[in-house]
């Protein structure tokens, strides 16, 4: 199960820093592959829920990569999506994620594919590293796990 | 697979709502929509057909309970049921970390539903898994139209592996089973994630006893080595 120790979100928090002051991209989210953010940073409009555009972002992502490899193309490194006013790359990391990064007028393409290949060997780094690293127990006590426990409640039916 | 941020202090997990075409998945997951509480609910995305049919995926975040610090957060997904979106049901079940088979109770309808049982046994396969290895439940959803077949029977096709797993009737346009569905394979992930826990704390004591047996063996031995 991947899980991000203090020391590994610091780790990734760190190469994103770099990489949007760099760039000057305006956010950036580490996705891993079934859809969960792994960090995100820059500005995220309040607009913008981040849990839903990773969901999409890996679906679209994974998506084009099956159809590359359909049309017997090995490599699939990243797709780029031109809008209007906000762009996107999405860069695959290794296997298991991605790295998505939204920008606008303040930057460039080119600019951002290159600080991204730097950034993307960074990741790769202290994701290889986590994954080495003991899962530290956490106790979720009986009071969840009981038989009898419902985790959600649904108000029409309450009693 | 769950995913533990220790920073964010979160634990996610990946529950795909699978089954044949039209059996109901996307209606249980608009019912769970409309009953949970805005506070604890993100948004209902569909990608779906003009026609109104799931084409990629449906997606709903859900936030459960805080437990000893820690949010745990549910990602609802469901896959298109039409035969010729395999490509598309594997994409959807990457990291999985617990299925909801969602069955559909005509008689008429049960080679469908087999069919698809069977395709989420060899996707799964695909992904390295398998259903013995990912806590599943199974619901028989729209026992209210005309020729539903009794449960037992349902049972005894599509929950019949080596250890039968928690089934629930249901109607979900009127809810019926969405949420004790929900809660099951909810509950399960939460005691499979305990038990994994309490393995990795096991692990952890007998790395610190290791060590604290080397630490003592060498302070013997340096001090053997002074005498």
């Amino acid at each position: 199960m991947p899980i991000l120790t203090i020391q590994a979100a610091g780790g990734l928090l760190k190469a994103l820093e770099d990489f949007l002051e760099k760039s000057e991209a305006s956010f950036v989210l580490i996705i891993e592959r079934g859809g969960s953010i792994l960090s995100q940073h820059g500005e995220i409009p309040d607009t913008i829920d981040p849990t839903i555009l990773s969901a999409l972002a890996a679906g679209s992502f994974a998506a084009t990569r099956e159809v590359a490899r359909r049309v017997g193309e090995t490599e699939f490194s990243a797709l780029h999506q031109q809008g209007r006013q906000s762009h996107i790359l999405m860069s695959a990391i290794n296997d298991e994620a991605m790295l998505m990064t939204v920008f606008g007028p303040k930057t460039t393409l080119g600019l951002v594919r290159f600080y991204s290949a730097g950034a993307v060997k960074q990741i790769a780094a202290v994701l290889e590293q986590a994954r080495g690293e003991p899962q530290i127990p956490i106790d979720l006590g009986s009071e969840v796990t009981d038989d009898s426990c419902d985790v959600f409640e649904e108000p029409s039916r309450r009693v | 697979m769950s995913i533990i941020n220790y920073v964010n202090k979160e634990i996610q997990f990946k529950i795909v709502y699978y089954g044949p075409a039209l059996c109901g998945k996307t209606t249980n997951l608009t019912y769970i929509h409309s009953q949970v509480a805005e506070a604890h609910k993100g948004e209902l995305v569909s990608l779906a057909t003009a026609a109104d049919r799931t084409l990629f995926f449906d997606f709903l975040p859900l936030n459960a309970v805080v437990v000893k610090g820690f949010k745990t957060k549910f990602q609802l997904y469901t896959v298109p049921g039409q035969v010729i979106y395999n490509a598309t049901r594997q994409l959807v079940l990457r990291s999985v970390d617990g299925v909801v088979f969602v069955a559909d109770s005509q008689w008429d309808k049960m080679e469908e539903n087999i069919e698809s049982f069977k395709n989420l046994e060899e996707n799964l396969v695909r992904q390295g898994t398998s259903l013995d290895q990912i806590p599943y439940v199974v619901q028989y959803n729209k026992r209210d139209l005309g020729n539903p077949a009794p449960v037992h029977y349902l049972d005894f096709v599509l929950n019949n592996r080596k250890v039968r797993v928690p089934s629930f009737v249901g109607i979900a346009t009127s809810g019926q089973g969405v949420f004790a569905t929900l809660n099951a394979i909810s509950r399960l992930l939460l005691q499979k994630f305990a038990r994994e826990n309490e393995t990795a704390a096991t692990k952890q004591q007998q790395r610190s006893a290791t060590s604290s047996a080397t630490t003592a063996l060498s302070g013997i031995a340096a001090a053997a080595a002074r005498r």
